[in-house]
């Protein structure tokens, strides 16, 4: 019993991280429709920028969520505004998925070049300590790490829900042309969907860089787990990406524990194609309507 | 083009597959035969993704159950040696990966866009990592395939000529499928597939026949692949790479044309093997920077831009 109970407890902590790691994705898939296979790669980019921020200035990764972020931000921006801007006008919402795709594989190969392809951790004073409490153990980083992702995914709820700017992206999710009619700027609230989500993704990889070891390569599975993380939880919202996150984290523990790890990444697939034929629209429904 | 160019065109190339060994050395037959392979890949993804608008993600499970479904054959009944001891494990290859295709497909196919391509590649994770680790597949220590080749004969060339074969009689069921009524009924189910079914069309069907065919072809080449290979674990057939690369060559070549995966996979083996093939950390970017300027400068891939001289009036709308 105490085995299960401190399986659930790390799927729920890694499900925090699963969360954030993927809103940005849901974000973006909500409010413009895009499926973003770039996303993986901004969680990888925010993960080495933090680690060069700890190893060259010596700031806590928590700290350089902001700066990070920020960065990010900026890149999502530029990005949208060039890349996605001129694939959908010139193509179709569909070739998006390919340049997305694309992209993702060039900036691969830079992080790689840049970096090197070996795997790295971010190692901060607290990356040891684990606090007990009664028979469970709780790593001190997971905890930091599901805390902060807490804090995020709350600071997004509360943008969206009580901001100007949260209700005109919603806007745009529901309608584009409507939004664009009562005054609101469309492209630049595409723009503006596309910085916050990377800057979450960013934030995000400060946190899974001194959680998880990471290299170049691993931006693969973290577009994947966003993915599916929207598939189980339902696209556009903080909620859905808390609720599909900590399933997927449920999943990936209770596999590792009870299956063997080598089962983890079958066992997320497999729930996967189930949610998609029998329910797919997430647990949580599609809270941005009937529009795709 | 009329018909008599093209056959000449088809007369030419034959000949020329032909006698092309004999003129280059070892590497770049090696190359070619990559090339035929690959090609091949990606006219068999063709037939579900381009003529039917069904984008698969995970079309490697395929290869690997075609690679492997000869491999354990071998090792059950005892495989002989020569050409000819290929062919049935080969074809058992090719029909298993057309019947797992045809068990995944009725669920599957419920699903469309971007969710069925996921899924996809999620049934290619789930196949690759059973196969890795439940012992009985031995996908985890690799398997081994005798070598067919005939004594006397270089490898590269025995499978030179194998892979060019399969490869012409790909495109000749491409062909066939493309100018059939079946061919018809797939596009009027990529361009609308609703409307198709109000009209008479019988989609389900017709989307099962074009997914299981398309895995028939890409599990033919792998189990040939399986045998060029000799010696290989889960991952070095189930790669999910070659599930992108099949995609790549559509795009760049065309998406939906014949002739397309041929020469978008041309264009990409010339320019990762033979232009930079002392550039292997650059790969990745060169493949992903091509994608992304077909898709920016010319949406329809190579064949379906309209090739126009400078200087003259675009014809109307420009490149599709």
């Amino acid at each position: 019993m105490t085995l299960f109970l401190q399986t659930t407890l790390n799927g729920l902590m890694l499900g925090g991280i699963y969360a954030l790691a993927a809103v940005g994705f849901s974000l973006i898939f909500g409010v413009i429709g895009i499926v973003n296979l770039t996303h993986g790669v901004f969680v990888i980019a925010g993960a080495y920028l933090a680690l060069l921020f700890y190893t060259e200035l010596g700031l806590d990764p928590l700290l350089s969520m902001l700066p990070v972020g920020a960065l990010l931000f900026a890149v999502g921006w530029v990005y949208q505004r060039t890349i996605i801007d001129w694939a959908i006008s010139r193509a179709s919402v569909e070739a998006s998925l390919v340049v997305t795709f694309g992209m993702a594989m060039i900036l691969r190969n830079l992080l790689q070049l840049w970096f090197g392809p070996d795997v790295q951790t971010i190692t901060p004073f607290y990356s040891f300590f684990s606090i007990s409490l009664g028979p469970f153990r709780v790593d001190m980083v997971r905890l930091v790490a599901l805390g902060s992702s807490m804090v995020l995914l709350l600071g997004l709820t509360l943008l969206l829900a009580r901001t100007h700017f949260g209700r005109a992206m919603r806007a745009v999710a529901q309608q584009p042309l409507a939004a664009a009619l009562s005054g609101l700027n469309v492209k630049r609230i595409h723009a503006m969907t596309f910085g916050v989500s990377a800057a979450l993704a960013g934030a995000s990889g400060a946190i899974i860089g001194i959680v998880q070891p990471f290299s170049a390569a691993s931006e693969v599975a973290w577009t994947l787990n966003a993915f599916m993380v929207v598939v189980l939880g339902g696209v556009g919202s903080p909620a859905g990406a808390l609720v599909g996150g900590l399933l997927l984290g449920l999943i990936n523990s209770y596999t590792a524990q009870y299956f063997g790890p080598a089962l983890t990444q079958a066992a997320m697939f497999l729930v996967l194609v189930l949610m998609l034929l029998l329910r797919p629209t997430g647990l949580l429904g599609n809270p941005y309507g009937e529009s795709r | 083009m009329n018909r008599l160019v093209i056959l000449l065109l088809t007369a030419v190339a034959a000949v020329l597959v032909a006698v092309l060994p004999m003129l280059v050395g070892p590497y770049y037959i090696r190359v070619l035969q990559i090339f035929f392979f690959s090609a091949g890949l990606g006219v068999a993804w063709n037939i579900l993704g381009g003529y039917a608008g069904y984008w698969s993600f995970g079309h490697t499970v395929s290869i690997g159950i075609g690679a492997f479904t000869a491999a354990w054959l071998g090792m059950i009944f005892g495989a002989g040696s020569g050409p000819w001891s290929m062919v049935l494990p080969v074809i058992a290859g090719a029909l298993l990966s057309g019947l797992f295709a045809l068990v995944i497909a009725y669920p599957l196919l419920r699903l469309r866009g971007t969710y069925f391509a996921i899924a996809m590649l999620g049934v290619s994770q789930v196949v690759a990592e059973l196969v890795n680790n439940v012992s009985i597949f031995q996908g985890g220590i690799g398997v081994f395939l005798p070598s067919p080749v005939p004594s006397g004969m270089p490898v590269e060339r025995f499978y030179y000529y194998i892979f060019a074969v399969v490869l012409s009689l790909l495109l000749l069921i491409s062909w066939w499928v493309k100018r059939s009524r079946f061919g018809y009924a797939l596009l009027a189910i990529r361009e609308d597939e609703d409307t198709a079914m109000m009209l008479g069309v019988p989609t389900e069907r017709y989307k099962m026949a074009a997914f299981v065919l398309s895995a028939v072809m890409v599990g033919l080449l792998g189990a040939i692949y399986g045998y060029s290979l000799g010696y290989f674990t889960t991952y070095s057939v189930f790669r999910l790479d070659w599930s992108l690369n099949m995609i790549v060559f559509c795009l760049i070549g065309g998406i939906g044309t014949l002739m397309g995966p041929v020469i978008g996979a041309a264009l990409i083996l010339f320019l990762t093997q033979v232009l930079l093939g002392g550039f292997l950390d650059l790969h990745l970017m060169i493949t992903g920077a091509l994608v992304v300027a077909v898709i920016l400068i010319m949406p329809g891939g190579i064949l379906r831009t309209r090739w126009r001289l400078p200087g003259r009036k675009p014809a109307r709308g420009g490149a599709e």
